[in-house]
């Protein structure tokens, strides 16, 4: 073994710790960077060799860059975001529609409900008063007004709702086209035999991202490719190609987005929403349980429907109690007095259309109902049928929710959003929580920590001094060899 | 495990994040003065919230009928006062004549007397507030013509004072005055003093009586009009009795709103000295996790290597 094998480990040395200081370089760098996995430089020593009757190493190799890396931490993640978004979004949603019913704070439709009644009420002591009678019509007009408002409120929150569809799936797109594209790069990184670690924490990322939009589930492939396919069953991205995820309003009247999606391609087909595949039933998962796409279909398809048909419902309840009796009183019309009049419009039995009957005035206000001593056409200071009327407010009526007045019924529905949206509002809550600590399980298996790459650093900083001096070390002795020459 | 200054860093943010949040909503307590404001802070609480607040509306519906009621109710009160002292001075005119006194002078001027205050009794008939007639029943219109005829209905003004229950807040003229709608026939002989009384006919027959100095008529219209005071004073009881049933609802209405407040009141006020000591807690706590993030932010390897 010969001087020059000094310089073969020494060289080795500066190679390997210059490396390790490259990679610790690169940690430093990426300390912020989303989804970057610290890197690691293994080094093993060199084959040994016996030249000179012991068996010594050649020097130090760079056996690999490592990534530190859970794969099922990882996918924990990406099921843990997809659910975490879904909950946002309805969480978003249910905070819009709250205000509309939060009767505690500001008066609603119960505290309109309470005052058409109460009107009732003061019609019935002064039967023939004008000004008890405006101030019916009044009251009246502001229930109708009250009703179209929470209509009008709730509809734009499912019509924004269907106008996010459009943003999340162009977002789910743009990463499945960048998650083609590094599949793309890997294969390359792969056919020149590199270790491609940013290119895979770019994938996982890009995975992640995914599936905050949209439930998938993801495969890796033994090349390092992702594969990811939607909750339908249909392939977004297989290697190179992805498919484009878009939405299409569909026939209805006012038209709803369908969510269609393109076969797979780089680039993909172009849209054609008429042969396209309809993913709109099942994108969501299992009851839209999956991502920001499945939350806000939940709140466009069955959450704010939910809470509007149970509006609907106590428009339609209102209209026909208050049209029945109604038509079997006499208002002050006349003579003679006219019986068998609306109060509402007959037609109107949702919160969109409630509405007083055109033909009603002051004066067809059926107050009166007949009775054995004051007969039909009734007098003008009859009040038996205000009484009957304004007793409607604590008569039980069959809902669908079972046998309830309409404040119950009412304050059943306010209660019911409130639990619906603190319950959202907990599951959100969970969900940051979760992933909060998934978050730290991975930084502290992934993270970069600075101490660390700092004592790195200087381990690294010295090994390369030890080497350099060995080299110089290794420099004299071939002086000193060549001086004994001369 | 390994910790990294980004977890440091993501721990510090979610705390302070929930710091944060508590102290916002202690804040909102604090300042709207109520512990519930969104029905999502205590659903349960806010179902029952709301059937107090609907049971407090109601109370206050049914004392503002009761107030409507015990209106009418006083003036048809006072009208029917004003009745019972006419009805006095009719018993009085007449029984100066008892004797059957032939005298034209006093004849003439019993006659007038009773024809006037015939007259005062059909104008408390027609007793009206704001454009009410207490004694018309349903009917929006003079009950009494100048003849005294009833065109009123027996009906009276139902005024709700709990959900279900009901007070006639108006007396029926026809059969206050003319005992009955049609009126009853006038008592003769046998039949005078018999109740009910067509207050009106008998002091008609009661003058005609005078007129033609028929004394047995005379002694029939007083026994008459006695009946009809009793009559009169009948409504008055009829009339305190349900004054005083329209003033019990009011004082158990009062009642029930003072207990059914203060169940809210306590569900809903905010005690601000709990919410006081847990916001001075809870500041506390930030300031502590604000100085240690503050704190430890700032270690680093870097300010140790030359």
């Amino acid at each position: 073994m010969g001087i020059s094998n000094i310089f073969d480990i020494a060289s080795s040395g500066v190679t390997a710790q210059r490396l390790a200081i490259e990679v610790t370089g690169e940690n430093i760098a990426n300390v912020n960077t989303a989804g970057y996995s610290r890197q690691q430089v293994v080094m093993a020593n060199g084959p040994v060799t016996s030249s000179n009757g012991f068996p010594l190493g050649s020097g130090v190799q760079i056996q690999t860059v490592r990534r530190s890396y859970d794969g099922m931490l990882q996918q924990q993640i990406v099921t843990g975001n997809s659910s975490y978004q879904q909950n946002l979004a309805k969480q978003s949603a249910l905070e819009q529609i709250q205000p509309s019913f939060n009767e505690l704070a500001s008066d609603g439709l119960g505290s309109a409900v309470d005052k058409f009644f109460g009107a009732w009420q003061d019609l019935s002591t002064n039967p023939q008063g004008t000004a008890e009678r405006q101030s019916l019509l009044s009251a009246t007009q502001n229930l109708t007004d009250t009703f179209h408002q929470i209509n009008s409120s709730l509809t734009s929150v499912a019509s924004s709702a269907d106008s996010d569809l459009t943003g999340i799936t162009s977002d789910v797109t743009t990463s499945a086209k960048n998650l083609a594209q590094v599949n793309l790069q890997i294969l390359a990184s792969n056919a020149v035999g590199g270790s491609p670690n940013e290119l895979l924490d770019q994938r996982d990322l890009l995975m992640q991202q995914i599936a905050e939009k949209v439930g998938i589930t993801s495969t890796l492939q033994s090349d390092g490719t992702a594969t990811v396919t939607l909750a339908g069953g249909q392939q977004l991205v297989n290697g190179t190609k992805y498919a484009t995820l878009y939405t299409s309003p569909n026939a209805a009247v006012p038209p709803v987005n369908n969510i269609l999606l393109t076969g797979l391609g780089n680039p993909p087909p172009a849209n054609v929403p008429g042969s396209d595949t309809n993913v709109s039933a099942t994108v969501g998962g299992a009851g839209n349980s999956l991502g920001q796409l499945g939350g806000t279909l939940q709140v466009r398809d069955s959450i704010v429907p939910g809470y509007l048909s149970k509006v609907n419902e106590m428009a339609s309840k209102l209209v026909s109690a208050v049209n029945t009796q109604q038509a079997s009183g006499y208002g002050i019309d006349g003579p003679p007095a006219t019986t068998g009049n609306n109060f509402f419009a007959p037609a109107g039995v949702t919160a969109a259309t409630i509405a007083l009957d055109p033909a009603l005035t002051a004066a067809k206000i059926a107050a009166g109902l007949p009775t054995a001593s004051d007969p039909a056409p009734t007098s003008s200071g009859n009040n038996g049928n205000a009484l009957k009327i304004a007793d409607i407010q604590n008569s039980t009526l069959a809902f669908s929710t079972g046998s309830a007045n309409f404040d119950g019924f009412y304050n059943s529905l306010v209660s019911g959003v409130g639990s619906d949206t603190q319950s959202a509002q907990n599951a959100t809550a969970q969900g940051a929580a979760f992933l909060k600590q998934l978050g730290s399980l991975k930084a502290s298996n992934s993270g970069v920590s600075l101490d660390e790459e700092l004592t790195n650093l200087t381990k690294y900083q010295q090994a390369f001094q030890g080497s350099a001096k060995v080299l110089t070390t290794a420099t004299q002795m071939i002086d000193i060899i060549l001086g004994m020459v001369s | 495990m390994r910790i990294t200054p980004g977890m440091t860093a993501d721990n510090a943010v979610y705390n302070l994040q929930q710091g944060r949040a508590g102290l916002d909503a202690l804040q909102e307590q604090i300042s709207s003065g109520t512990n519930v404001t969104k029905p999502s802070d205590d659903p349960l609480t806010t179902r029952q919230l709301l059937t107090l607040q609907n049971e407090i509306d109601a109370g206050k519906q049914a004392s503002s009928n009761i107030t409507k009621g015990t209106l009418l109710l006083n003036v048809a009160n006072t009208a029917l006062g004003g009745m019972a002292d006419i009805m006095t001075q009719v018993k009085s005119a007449a029984a100066t004549l008892l004797s059957g006194s032939s005298d034209p002078t006093a004849i003439a001027s019993t006659t007038s007397n009773l024809t006037q205050l015939k007259a005062q009794l059909i104008d408390l008939g027609n007793t009206q507030i704001g454009n009410q007639f207490v004694f018309a029943g349903f009917k929006n219109s003079k009950p009494f013509d100048a003849a005294g005829n009833f065109t009123g209905t027996n009906d009276s003004l139902g005024v709700e004072i709990a959900p279900g229950s009901q007070v006639g807040s108006t007396i029926s003229g026809g059969s206050l005055l003319r005992g009955g709608t049609p009126p009853v026939a006038v008592g003769t002989g046998a039949t005078a003093g018999g109740s009910p009384v067509d207050i009106l006919g008998s002091i008609d027959a009661l003058i005609t009586a005078i007129s033609s100095s028929n004394s047995s008529g005379v002694s029939d219209g007083i026994k008459n009009m006695a009946t009809a005071a009793d009559q009169i004073t009948a409504a008055q009881t009829d009339v305190a009795g349900r004054l005083t049933r329209l003033t019990n609802a009011q004082t158990m209405i009062t009642n029930n709103q003072n207990t059914l407040e203060s169940a809210y009141g306590d569900k809903q006020n905010v005690d601000y000295a709990k919410a006081g000591v847990e916001l001075s807690q809870q500041t506390t706590a930030f300031n502590a996790s604000l100085s240690a993030t503050a704190k430890i932010t700032q270690l680093s390897l870097l300010d140790y290597l030359k």
